[in-house]
């Protein structure tokens, strides 16, 4: 196994693919590169910064780290911004030569229907290598 | 006064009925001649098929010699094309157009188009319905 | 700089295309879902799925700061009104509106479109810098061997000024009908005396076309 690339969003569903690509690369003794995309609003120029969103970012990303350090893995991370996640997800397996995506998503719902937004199905169709989605369970809420 | 309407809904043909009965020369634009079948049995104004957005056609339906333009298609920019054309080109004394859009609908008034917006009247209306 | 274009249709697309690659920073909007999806995937991220006209739309892709708004859709009223609401609603500097209906450019410029760009205009411009600027123009093919032309005598004609009679008319050619400045229609006689901006209709043989073009154009 060459590069796994996971992009994380900061949310509990990260924690799993974090775990499942440090096992798989520490097996294979490939390498891991953890990804935040920084979605940047059209009203503001690309390169703005924007200081909530890069600290959510970097946390984001140093609690990936701390995980990864937790399975004894040591990662790689990239804050990135960008229009939107799923092209720029694509454009960076592509440039890295990344051999497996490994996404975590929540279960959410809008308005009353599953949603699987709008990144993962790009990335899904785009994606040159192959990918892996961890679909988190429902919750109680969505249970009902 | 002659009067050109231009769409015949539900809306242009109820008000081409009014003007016609009022006694002024009205003329109803629609790009479907099936429209016209909303006009009434009575009505003595003249249906003309075409598009109010080619002045040609605004010509034909004697746009020159009219005092009043009422833009009520289904689309927004259409109308405010016509209305345009009505009030710049062809310097109608009295153009009025529908936008349903609230927030183009102020802007056009704001550059000085009498416009209205259905939505918000209507909006409104049933709004005060709920308090009877 | 920063292009908005409405309309992501083959001009939107291709427009888009070419801003991307000198380096501009470029968003298209379109209405269809498909559309914008092929255009994210073969540009980047540089699609947004709306309305162009609508002033929400506008205002989430950053119209403010825009330096260029371009509309490109296919209806006439659809890119004026973009570039209206670009114009007064978010004080975009520039805005450019294709015109589908050549006869509306002089309106757009006159709402506030800076720039007007007409297919039909360019290519009229094109088919009439083509041709000789006198030419005989074809009306009617009859028998298969004689052909009815138009003709307008430009002021350098060296039939101005002559009587028909004196024209070196190709054999087998007639002049049936004059129309002078007035635009009223005569049947000449041999003794009328041509004028310059007389349009004249003609008939003649197939054969002598170079010919007649020659006595009565000058070309």
């Amino acid at each position: 196994m060459g590069k796994i690339l996971v992009p994380v969003r900061g949310t509990r569903a990260d924690d799993e693919a974090i775990k499942l690509a440090c096992t798989l690369a520490k097996r294979t003794g490939g390498e891991v590169g953890v990804l935040y995309v920084i979605e940047v609003k059209r009203s503001l120029p690309l390169d703005a910064e924007i200081d909530e969103e890069i600290q959510k970012g970097e946390m984001a990303l140093s609690q990936a780290a701390m995980l990864a350090a937790k399975e004894g893995y040591e990662l790689e991370t990239e804050l990135l911004q960008a229009r939107e996640a799923g092209p720029a997800i694509v454009d960076e397996a592509h440039e890295r030569d990344a051999e497996l995506i490994v996404m975590g998503l929540d279960y959410k719902k809008i308005f009353g229907e599953y949603s699987l937004g709008d990144t993962a199905p790009y990335v899904l169709r785009n994606a040159p290598c192959r990918v892996w989605l961890c679909r988190e369970a429902m919750t109680v809420e969505n249970h009902h | 006064m002659k009067a050109i309407i231009m769409g015949c809904g539900r809306v242009g043909a109820q008000l081409a009925a009014m003007l016609d009965t009022e006694g002024h020369d009205v003329v109803v634009l629609d790009i479907d001649p099936h429209s016209f079948r909303r006009l009434p049995q009575t009505f003595k104004g003249t249906p003309v098929v075409g598009n109010g957005t080619d002045e040609d056609v605004l010509r034909h339906a004697g746009i020159e010699e009219a005092q009043i333009f009422v833009a009520v298609t289904q689309g927004d920019n259409r109308n405010v094309l016509a209305a345009q054309i009505a009030k710049h080109i062809f310097k109608v004394p009295r153009v009025v157009c529908r936008i349903y859009d609230p927030i183009r609908e102020q802007m056009y008034r704001a550059l000085g188009l009498q416009t209205i917006s259905p939505t918000i009247a209507g909006a409104q209306m049933l709004r005060k319905a709920l308090e009877t | 700089m920063y292009f908005i274009v409405v309309g992501g249709g083959a001009v939107g697309y291709n427009l888009g295309k070419s801003l991307l690659k000198d380096g501009q920073e470029v968003l298209i909007i379109e209405q269809d879902p498909q559309a914008c999806q092929r255009i994210t995937e073969e540009l980047g991220s540089v699609a947004v799925r709306g309305d162009g006209c609508e002033a929400k739309t506008l205002e989430e892709v950053g119209t403010a700061r825009a330096d260029v708004l371009v509309a490109v859709t296919g209806d006439d009223e659809d890119n004026l009104v973009a570039c209206q609401v670009a114009r007064h609603k978010f004080k975009v500097p520039k805005t450019i509106a294709r015109v589908k209906n050549p006869r509306l450019e002089p309106l757009f410029k006159l709402l506030g479109v800076d720039i007007t760009v007409s297919s039909t205009n360019l290519i009229l411009t094109h088919i009439q810098q083509g041709l000789p600027s006198h030419p005989l123009m074809p009306l009617l093919t009859l028998k298969g061997c004689l052909e009815v032309v138009e003709v307008c005598l430009p002021a350098v004609s060296p039939a101005v000024g002559k009587r028909l009679k004196e024209l070196a008319l190709p054999a087998g050619s007639v002049i049936c009908l004059l129309v002078g400045k007035d635009n009223l229609p005569v049947v000449p006689t041999k003794d009328t005396v041509l004028q310059a901006e007389d349009c004249l209709v003609a008939v003649t043989q197939t054969d002598s076309l170079v010919q007649l073009q020659a006595a009565l154009a000058g070309l």
